[in-house]
């Protein structure tokens, strides 16, 4: 492989990591463009969607070289986009030689999600806690508690099994409403809309909501466009969820009025 | 106030932790949720709408998300992201829909409109919040390094 080509495949990889862990379109540009400089090359040009990286070096030399990557949309792993960024910053203070580089980015990929233990307690506690600043109160806080670990055991495994996301966020938020309703069905004091939305909190598009905004306000109209229709389709699919259950709790005789 | 302000600190402690924020950088992204929040209740106390109230609340942790970015140079995102969350309009979304399914149209237009025009408030939060330049951030901490 000549030199050109193995330091564009290296900026593209840092890039395609950085932006499959959930960066923003013009970091893994900067990123990628820092990369070419600090190793000289002279004559390149990158196109960052937000599914997407096109990169080409050289291309009037012998030596040219273009890579074409398509990168999944996919969960968000902040630990990995700080420890790619440190390294970044470190190749172009010329810090970092290629053979180092390589080694780094391969540590970077290799830095583990939390345990699923771990990830279903604190997506519990989150709950509970988005209950209670919502306006639930104490009991409600525990019913949120036990539905957020469990609606997270159930994401995880579609996660590993790679079911769509739109399947995953209608089961979630219809599992969710349906417990809810369950445990106001069987006359506890609890305030069902408060548990609801204390756990949809885990599917709510926060994320993608933000990378659109950053994305539109850099001017990158294309994948802000991306990310906000992956957010309003997710919005719309946990409103699908939440709203089979409480139709259908209205066809229960004896339910409970709600609100 | 305070046990919602604890609460939000540790909702967005624990979300930080979903998003696999560093171990060492969690503390300051919940304490920057925290804030937030204090502000959103303090600015709905004042009288503000929900949609003022986000936008004052998203712009306040947008900056400090930057300036702690600056402080110990890792991405503005690990601050911004799940501090986010406690101002997303989860509970708007619930209540469009449940409207929506009730047939209570006069509802649903307000809280349709309502969780529209906060998601909009925080867009420009966090635009507003990125517009200032770099070289105010860095004049502050010079004028008070902490």
């Amino acid at each position: 492989m000549s030199y050109n080509k193995e330091i564009l495949t290296l900026a593209v990889e840092i890039g395609d990591e950085l932006l499959r862990n959930g960066g923003e379109i013009y970091r893994v540009e900067d990123t990628i463009f820092h990369i070419l400089k600090a190793f000289e090359i002279e004559n390149y040009d990158v196109y960052v969607l937000s599914n997407g990286i096109f990169a080409s070096a050289n291309e009037d030399s012998d030596e040219s070289c273009s890579i074409i990557r398509h990168v999944p949309l996919g969960d968000v792993h902040l630990g990995r986009i700080a420890a790619i960024n440190q390294l970044s910053r470190e190749i172009s203070e010329k810090k970092c030689d290629l053979k180092t580089a390589w080694d780094r980015l391969e540590q970077c990929r290799s830095i583990p999600l939390p345990k699923p233990a771990t990830l279903t307690f604190f997506a519990g506690l989150g709950c509970s806690c988005y209950t209670y600043i919502f306006g639930g109160n104490f009991l409600d806080a525990i019913f949120a508690f036990l539905f957020g670990m469990i609606l997270e055991i159930y994401l995880i495994y579609t996660r590993r099994k790679k079911t769509s996301k739109f399947i995953s966020n209608i089961v979630g938020s219809a599992f969710v409403t349906f417990a809810s309703l369950f445990v106001l069905h069987l006359g506890l004091p609890v305030l069902q809309d408060k548990i609801v939305i204390g756990d949809i909190m885990p599917l709510v598009p926060g994320v993608a909501l933000t990378t659109s905004i950053r994305d539109l306000f850099n001017g990158d109209y294309l994948s802000g466009a991306i990310h906000l229709l992956d957010a309003l389709l997710t919005a719309m699919c946990i409103a699908v969820g939440v709203g089979s259950m409480i139709i259908l709790y209205q066809y229960i005789p004896g339910g409970v009025p709600l609100l | 106030m305070i046990l919602q302000v604890i609460a939000a600190t540790f909702a967005v402690a624990s979300f930080s932790i979903l998003f696999s924020v560093p171990k060492d950088q969690c503390i300051l992204a919940a304490l920057n949720g925290g804030i937030a929040w204090f502000s959103y209740l303090f600015l709905s106390q004042l009288g503000a709408g929900p949609a003022v109230s986000s936008l004052g609340a998203t712009l306040l942790l947008t900056l400090l998300a930057r300036l702690f970015a600056l402080h110990r140079k890792h991405p503005v995102t690990i601050y911004l992201m799940a501090g986010i969350f406690p101002l997303v309009p989860g509970s708007g979304i619930y209540y469009t829909s449940y409207y929506f399914i009730m047939s209570d149209m006069e509802s649903f237009v307000a809280k349709g409109t309502e969780t529209f025009k906060v998601a909009g408030a925080i867009a420009l939060g966090i635009i507003f919040g990125f517009a200032l330049p770099q070289k105010f951030l860095l004049f502050a901490r010079r004028k008070f390094p902490y």
